[in-house]
């Protein structure tokens, strides 16, 4: 028996103008589902039509059938499905409602009314089935990235779904948290439930793969996930012009923040035309040393020294910053306010947002906003750029405008500095890596980069 | 907890006597360090220290009252002007005294327990409201995270503080980026079942030993102390005209000194 079906389903938010999926028709056996493509193609929305998020709390307009666990998902509210559907959310951050990790996976349960003196068993198994057992009685305020979202997906095993729905779990994992995440998918798999997983690197998954669904434009097709073929990354051309002088220095700096050192004896120079790539754990510290490096924190020991000129730097999470009523009018706001001269339909061309430049940011997918927000820092000839994993839900072809993006800025003379979990950007475009872990910063051992 | 801060305050409210509401304040102070530490309410000492000097202060400076007469000024200076008394003085100490044993009595809820304790200690009809309440509380940090992340990229953009106006282009984005976390911490309760009926709980609150023994001893004080009030042991004291000792006896010293028992049983929460 299917734990899904949709037939002939199309949906449309409220005020949109296409529908986000058209006339889709699935059958979910049990075993691991794959859902990919394009940023922007309904992998998000589709994956919401399972637990019946789109529509009962989205709205919009619906036509066609769906089921799951033996219910129909057009007449059953998203309350009563969560205890047959499992859904965890791109973000960790913002899933989280108890202050306590225990409390936080039994919330699911006290709301299934489970008998309270069986609570704390499922919790302690769904802990462990979820690779957290060991973060029992931890304050949520106090978890890594990853250890929040394998709390996340703890608190959706611990009531036992017959489908678990994982949206992007991985997209802003360290590679051991992610393998941490998807191993605890695939042991859900292993005892005979369902798993559907939305994701844009594709490689570690598809071995385990089930069945490939690629979302593109509202429809929805099948495919034998041993068909699947792994993209070639676009190679940047070849560099233009060798590295130049030194734009940035710092020299045995320490920073830190609430009165907590996180860095210490740092010491990184990187030059004009150079590109350097920061990798490590979820919490090392790769975020406070872009900080650093922009002037944000001060140096508590030690000095940062900057040549004068623009310093471009992309947070973590970026869309935070998207306020104006159009990308293109992003755009405009820092061409205006830096004094650069640069039209901005150029780099609206190159990530390939000349077809939403009119949109208001805020309603894009979230590959596109990341790529949106890009656009927003990086207009003109920026002296020194900081890039805080900047390939965050981008799809293949966006990462591959992003590669072809920074390798300009490279030959133009810009200092460039990146960090990212992502291997292949980091193969595709760093002259060096450093390791940022521990508070420590250091040359990366294996994966130094010679071009 | 919640029994004990309602005797003191009780307690330090009801009385004159300032011997009675200074053992209050020595007792909720003794409990608190046993259960928090002096470290961690050193700050919260001073801020009493302030508010209570302050209510003390403005009591002299204002009150013309009593016959000990300390010095004068000249009546024709406005608010001021008039005898400054030695009894106006005390009485306003005593003011100090009892907002300092308010505010001690009261600290526990914010120095022992987190707000999601309190949160859970609510009764099981208000079970659904606390769950949502506990939720807020945790989009709160995120909020000032926010504000540092787009003021400093905001800044990087070539953004500047210029007046009000400006900072709009910080506030937006904050308010619209609270918003959608907002909508997305709802769309996650829902996703987990949240309203779908009635609910259980992972640890039903229940009252512990050392909870009734904090419970028992906060009501024997209300008790003893009330009836010290009826049968005039704890007399009433009065600092106008004339200023004299408070008059003290033992049985309504004991009521106040029992409110030192939470020393028994907070210490195991440091």
């Amino acid at each position: 028996m299917a734990r899904a079906t949709l037939d002939r389903l199309t949906y449309r938010y409220p005020g949109a103008h296409a529908p986000s999926l058209l006339d889709v028709t699935l059958r979910i056996d049990g075993g691991l589902t794959v859902v990919a493509g394009p940023s922007g193609g309904g992998k998000s929305t589709l994956l919401r039509v399972f637990n019946g998020l789109v529509p009962h709390f989205h709205g919009g307009q619906i036509s066609g059938n769906a089921e799951v666990a033996g219910r129909s998902i057009l007449d059953t509210p998203t309350r009563i499905l969560a205890r047959s559907v499992g859904f965890v959310f791109q973000d960790p951050e913002l899933q989280t409602v108890y202050a306590t990790v225990d409390r936080e996976v039994a919330f699911g349960l006290e709301n299934a009314a489970v008998p309270g003196p069986e609570i704390p068993r499922r919790v302690e198994e769904a802990l462990d089935e979820a690779g957290a057992g060991h973060l029992a009685g931890r304050l949520t305020s106090t978890l890594s990235g990853g250890e929040r979202q394998r709390v996340a997906l703890a608190s959706a095993l611990a009531m036992k779904p017959q489908l678990v729905v994982l949206d992007e779990p991985t997209s802003q994992l360290d590679p051991e948290g992610a393998e941490l995440v998807l191993a605890a998918a695939r042991r859900v798999v292993a005892q005979g439930r369902a798993v559907i997983v939305s994701e844009h690197r594709l490689q570690a998954l598809m071995g385990a793969a089930d069945q490939l669904v690629t979302v593109e434009e509202g429809r929805a097709s099948t495919s034998d996930p041993r068909d699947w073929r792994a993209p070639r990354f676009s190679v940047p051309p070849p560099r233009s012009i060798p590295a130049g002088s030194e734009v940035i220095r710092a020299s045995g700096a320490a920073a830190g923040f609430d009165g907590r050192p996180v860095l210490e004896h740092v010491d990184v120079a990187v030059r004009g035309g150079e590109v350097v790539a920061l990798m490590g754990p979820n919490g090392g510290g790769k975020t406070t040393l872009l900080r650093l490096l922009a002037g944000l924190l001060p140096a508590r020991a030690g000095s940062v020294e900057r040549l004068a000129g623009r310093i471009a730097y992309l947070p973590q999470n970026p869309a935070a910053l998207l306020h104006r009523p159009t990308v293109r009018a992003e755009v405009r706001f820092t061409i205006d306010r830096s004094g650069e001269r640069e039209d901005s339909a150029l780099i609206l061309a190159e990530l390939g947002l000349l077809d939403v430049a009119e949109r208001y940011p805020r309603d894009l997918s979230s590959g596109e906003r990341q790529r949106a927000a890009v656009a927003a820092v990086l207009p003109g000839l920026p002296r020194l750029v900081l890039l805080d994993e900047p390939t965050r839900g981008m799809d293949a072809g966006a990462r591959d405008a992003l590669v072809g993006l920074i390798a300009r800025l490279r030959d133009r003379g810009s200092a460039i500095v990146i960090a990212t979990h992502d291997a292949e950007l980091r193969a595709a475009v760093a002259d060096r890596v450093l390791t940022v872990a521990g508070g420590k910063v250091a040359a990366a051992v294996d994966e130094a980069v010679h071009r | 907890m919640a029994a004990w801060s309602a005797a003191c305050l009780f307690i330090a409210l009801f009385t004159t006597n300032p011997a009675y509401k200074a053992s209050v304040l020595a007792a909720a102070l003794i409990a608190l360090v046993a259960g928090a530490g002096l470290r961690r309410i050193r700050k919260l000492l001073y801020a009493i220290a302030i508010v209570a000097a302050f209510a003390s202060l403005l009591n002299f400076v204002s009150a013309h009252l009593g016959d000990t007469v300390l010095f004068s000024l000249p009546a024709s200076i406005p608010g001021l002007g008039g005898p400054f008394t030695l009894e106006a003085l005390v009485f306003g100490l005593t003011g100090g005294l009892t907002i300092g044993a308010a505010i001690l009595a009261a600290a526990p809820f914010s120095v022992l327990l987190s707000a999601h304790d309190v949160v859970d200690a609510l009764p099981r009809v208000l079970s659904r409201s606390g769950a949502a309440i506990a939720a807020s509380l945790n989009l709160v940090p995120a909020v000032g995270a926010t504000f540092v992340q787009v003021s400093e990229a905001q800044r990087m953009r070539g953004w500047r503080p210029r007046g009000p106006r400006s900072w709009a282009e910080v506030v937006v984005p904050v308010v619209l980026t609270s918003v959608e976390s907002s909508i997305q911490l709802a769309e996650s309760m829902e996703a987990r079942g949240f309203g779908s009926g009635p609910r259980t709980y992972v640890k039903p609150a229940s009252m512990q030993r050392a909870d009734w023994l904090v419970t028992a001893t906060a009501a024997a004080a209300v008790a003893l102390f009330g009836i010290s009030t009826a049968a005039g042991w704890a007399a009433p004291w009065y600092a106008y005209p004339t200023l004299t000792l408070p008059q003290v006896d033992v049985r309504p010293l004991i009521a106040c000194l029992l409110l030192c028992a939470p020393v028994l049983v907070w210490r195991a929460r440091r």
